[in-house]
């Protein structure tokens, strides 16, 4: 019998500081995972926590680890050349064979670019798969700033928006919530264009709103859920919200049905 | 009319001098405070036949019931034959069931109303005060005991004589124990905080436990289910105009029978050491007088306690006498 | 065709059976109740037919015997996963129909939900067999006829226990060796009515009508009323829900263990995630979560009610609330939701 509770080992090839408390882990794998899809990552006698896959190659994943408890601390303690323990990818990511030569706008909060940087990285890569990609991304503050060098490096080829809730005296970009700016975003064809929403419960609801208004239909709009979850197999029932469960039919949900997820 | 009474016999009979001359009033013992109905028709008969038509429900929880003519004495003792005859049915040694209650001085065994009703209850303390009274009564020595069930002490042992708390000891099954916390958070917020969660189980400080099963009734699992039976004994309590005070902690962890045979062993402290120039000496006097040490020693002849079983090294009681006028400005 | 058995030769099958098997039933367990000086009502291994408890419902349920509280899923030595052995017995469990229909509801859970199996709960449900007790009054809180889980018809063997007259109908042929006995005319009889009826709801109107149900009045009181303890769905012979706790061993920290641990969607904590943010933190609102789980949800994936009927959440909840009251006020607020 086949144990889907069994990780395998993983070592870390290389450890990139994004922030005090997000980096990112660069583990040996040759995983290939679909956008948005995610890990259990565990060490042993310390824990078990869901991570997202935020890049990948045929290679090595990226994951970006933010320390907020016991795992993720224990993580941020390890060295390259260490290893972490995975199971997975679990879940349903993007579908991005459906948003090919459409529009696409990724809008994305905080440690939320985590589940899509690979997206955006994959039409790095092939900008031609897609009519053309909008990306707004806000942080807490300058020094939440995640993934500052790629951001540099999407800017040479697409439309970026980089905001921040709150400046500081050295910040002369754009303050204020993703919200603020999307009435003013420039959307050709509403039918043909793709979002992309994922961040903190609240700026989730709010964003999808906006571009509701923008003319969006629900069912172009893609949002990524976040429950706590133990087993990611559908069984310890944690992630569960009325009959769905997120570890299995999500993270990534189309608003049409995220927007019955009701809890 | 010629009213010549021995007040002394009268008191033993459980009949009191009231302010009233010729006006007597009895109180009907109910040990454990658990009384069969059959009974109030009795004190119902005697109190409206007799007495004035009222009953007081007195703090040790017996009947006491005023307004009787000392003259009526010997018929009451007739038509109360039955609840006597009751105790007596009970294994409480009684001669004549006809001639009323045989002593006063060791006052009712009282308990809080235990395990036949209430969820907290660790015994059934109504059977054990019923033990007790086998043991202790007739008496004349002046003596309260008090049983029960936790240490919410409900019955107020904590103003006895001789106290008795149900324990209980919790046993852990980490095996059945969800990490529900359920445990940990009311013993903190309602009993002594004795049990931290570690390691996603709890652990119990058994210097800290007052072993009231409070985490027993609290899980869902049954991951906490109950041990033996203990009791804790506290004593010297007392209210009274010399120096009242809360009773405090003589033993733990004894069982049963330790119980009734150190309480049984008191008796025979009483008698060696009692001054017998008084009236009467309460029990509580007596071991001021002559120390715990002494007292600790002549109560635990022949005592085989629990191997668990703690007993106090010494006691410090605290209570308060009226001429250190502290409490004033 | 029935065998009768006397308790001697029953306890004589239960001999010859115990060499392969594990034999669980209900069981009394004196002194271990929760108020003093009663005893607990649940599941153990027998050895006898004195050891079996048929006159009072147990407390807990069946489940622990292929779903224990704790399960230990992997011990940790340094660095490497070993996965715990199991014992090589069978599994006999004594059982009433509504207990070994929620053996099946579980299943759905764990064989059947999401593209994995779930081992460690497969290792011990395929050891399994089914004897199946005859159930023909129930008790006062029962109501299995409602949720259709009054038959089991699937059982290795089938027994009537009427005092100390056992009849059995053995239908896994693995077992005739052990009972031996008069042969008798048989027909295994279930309960076809219950003291109580409970109307489930439609679940095609509650779809129609979610945000309607999600957002009725009727849940509030439960708000005030629950204390979020769990014992309902502990007792719950159909929650299968558990989180997984990492533990190293204080005397030795370079070994330890992962294991997972029943949880409860009624208790603190179920849902926290980083930043101390929950869900549902109204007693009120996880009332709903768990009451639409086993009238609703799990229904629209499975197609079975995942409420086997037994009671149990009635009989254990400390305050009174009732299940089956609120079951009733669903469906009743759903006709006549609908009808609006
Ligand atoms: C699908 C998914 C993808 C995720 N992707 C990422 C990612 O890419 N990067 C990242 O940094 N984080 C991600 N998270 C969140 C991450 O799983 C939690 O931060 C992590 O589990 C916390 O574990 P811990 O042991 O460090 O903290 P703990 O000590 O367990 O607790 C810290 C806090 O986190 C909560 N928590 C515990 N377990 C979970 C859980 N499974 N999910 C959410 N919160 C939890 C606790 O209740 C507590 O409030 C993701 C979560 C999900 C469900
Ligand atoms: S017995 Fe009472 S004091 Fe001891 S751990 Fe339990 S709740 Fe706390
Ligand atoms: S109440 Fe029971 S299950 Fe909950 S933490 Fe305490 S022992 Fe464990
Ligand atoms: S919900 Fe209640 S009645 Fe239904 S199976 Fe669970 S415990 Fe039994
Ligand atoms: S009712 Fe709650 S504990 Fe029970 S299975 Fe459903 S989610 Fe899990
Ligand atoms: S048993 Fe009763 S009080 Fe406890 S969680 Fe369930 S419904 Fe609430
Ligand atoms: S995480 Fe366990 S069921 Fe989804």
């Amino acid at each position: 019998m086949t144990n889907v509770y069994m990780p395998r080992k993983a070592e870390i090839v290389s450890i990139i500081p994004q922030t005090d408390i997000d980096y990112t882990f660069r583990l040996k794998s040759d995983i290939l995972p679909q956008h948005g899809q995610f890990l259990q990552v565990s060490i042993p006698k310390i824990g078990e926590a869901p991570i997202s896959i935020s890049d990948y190659t045929d290679e090595y994943i990226e994951l970006t680890i933010r320390k907020v408890g016991t795992v993720t601390d224990a993580i941020h303690e390890l060295k390259p050349g260490d290893f972490l323990f995975i199971r997975g990818p679990y879940g349903h990511g993007f579908p991005v064979e459906d948003f090919k030569n459409k529009n696409v706008v990724i809008a994305a909060g905080g440690t939320g670019l985590a589940p899509v940087k690979s997206i955006i990285n994959r039409y790095n890569r092939n900008p031609k798969e897609i009519k053309n990609l909008n990306i707004l991304v806000g942080f807490k503050s300058p020094k939440d700033i995640l993934f500052e060098d790629e951001i540099k490096k999407w800017k040479e080829k697409f439309d970026v928006l980089l905001t921040v809730d709150n400046g500081d005296e050295t910040w002369t970009g754009n303050t204020g919530l993703i919200t603020k700016f999307i009435p003013d975003l420039k959307i050709e064809n509403p039918d043909d264009t793709i979002v992309i929403v994922v961040g903190p419960p609240m700026m989730m609801k709010f964003t999808c709103l906006e571009f509701l208004k923008r003319g969006i239909p629900e069912k172009n709009i893609w949002v990524s859920f976040e429950r706590k979850m133990s087993c990611s197999i559908g069984k310890c029932g944690h992630c569960k919200i009325n009959e769905t469960y997120v570890c299995l039919e999500g993270p990534v949900f189309n608003y049409t049905k995220s927007k019955q997820l009701l809890d | 009319m010629i009213l010549d009474i021995d007040t002394k016999l009268l008191k033993k009979n459980a009949y009191r001098v009231t302010k009233q001359r010729g006006i007597t009033a009895l109180r009907i013992r109910v040990p454990g405070g658990h009384l069969n109905i059959k009974y109030f028709d009795i004190i119902k008969e005697v109190a409206e036949k007799y007495g004035n038509g009222t009953v007081h429900i007195t703090t040790r929880q017996g009947f006491e019931i005023p307004g009787i003519s000392m003259e009526k004495i010997d018929e009451i003792n007739e038509l109360i034959s039955p609840i006597i005859r009751g105790l007596k049915d009970e294994g409480v040694q009684i001669e004549d069931e006809e001639g009323g209650y045989p002593a006063a001085g060791t006052r009712n065994v009282s308990a809080c109303i235990g395990n036949r009703v209430c969820p907290f209850a660790n015994y059934d303390t109504t059977a054990l005060a019923l033990k007790i009274e086998k043991l202790i009564y007739p008496n004349d020595y002046h003596v309260k005991i008090a049983v029960t069930g936790c240490p919410n002490d409900c019955i107020k042992a904590h103003m006895q004589d001789i106290g008795i708390i149900g324990q209980v000891e919790p046993i852990y099954d980490p095996s059945r124990c969800i990490g529900c916390q359920a445990c940990v958070k009311n013993c903190k917020r309602r009993v002594t905080g004795a049990l931290t969660f570690e390691n996603f189980k709890v652990v119990r400080d058994p210097n800290r436990c007052i072993s009231c099963g409070e985490c027993i009734l609290k899980c869902p699992t049954s991951a906490w289910t109950r041990g033996e039976k203990y009791y804790r004994i506290v004593i010297m309590g007392r209210t009274g105009k010399k120096n009242p005070r809360l009773a405090q902690t003589f033993i733990e962890w004894a069982d049963e029978e330790s119980v009734l045979k150190i309480i049984k062993n008191m008796y025979d402290f009483i008698d060696k050491y009692i001054d017998k120039t008084l009236d009467k000496e309460h029990v509580g006097y007596i071991v001021d007088r002559e120390g715990f040490k002494k007292f600790k020693e002549e109560v635990l002849k022949d005592v085989k306690l629990p191997k668990k079983a703690k007993v106090a090294n010494h006691i410090d009681y605290t209570g308060y006498r009226y001429e250190r006028n502290t409490i004033y400005d | 065709m029935g065998i009768e058995l006397d308790v001697k030769s029953f306890d004589n099958a239960l001999k010859i059976l115990s060499k392969k098997y594990k034999i669980f039933a209900p069981v009394r367990l004196k002194g271990k109740g929760s108020f003093s000086d009663t005893d607990l009502v649940t599941y153990g291994e027998i050895s006898s037919y004195k050891d079996i408890e048929l006159s009072e419902k147990s407390r807990y349920s069946p489940k622990e015997v292929i779903y224990p509280i704790t399960q230990t899923l992997f011990y940790f030595t340094e660095d490497e996963y070993k996965e715990p052995e199991i014992d090589d017995k069978g599994i006999i469990v004594f059982l009433r129909p509504c207990d070994a229909n929620s053996y099946l509801k579980l299943d759905n859970i764990f064989l059947k939900n999401g593209p994995y199996e779930d081992n460690y709960y497969k290792r011990l449900r395929d050891k399994v067999k089914f004897f199946v007790i005859e159930c023909t009054k129930g008790f006062s809180t029962c109501f299995c006829v409602s949720t259709g889980s009054n038959k089991f018809l699937d059982y290795d063997v089938f027994f009537r226990f009427d005092n100390d007259k056992i009849t059995c109908d053995v239908k896994n042929d693995e077992f005739s060796y052990a009972f031996s006995g008069k042969e008798v005319e048989f027909t295994p009889e279930f309960i076809e009515k219950n003291e109580i009826e409970v109307k489930l709801p439609d679940i095609d109107k509650i779809s129609q009508n979610l945000e309607y149900v999600f957002n009725h009045e009727l849940w509030d009181e439960y708000t005030k009323r629950c204390i979020a303890c769990g014992r309902c769905t502990v007792s719950c012979p159909t929650c299968s829900c558990f989180s997984m706790q990492d533990i190293f061993y204080k005397d030795n920290p370079k070994c330890g263990e992962r294991r997972r641990v029943w949880a409860s969607c009624m208790v603190d904590g179920f849902t926290d995630v980083a930043g101390g943010h929950s869900y549902r933190q109204k007693y009120g609102e996880r009332m709903r979560f768990k009451v639409m789980h086993k009238i609703y949800d799990y229904k629209k994936r499975f197609g079975t009610t995942m409420c086997v009927g037994c009671g149990r959440c009635d009989d254990v909840c400390p305050e009174y609330i009732s299940f089956i009251k609120i079951v009733s006020k669903v469906t009743d607020a759903v006709d006549r939701g609908e009808s609006k």
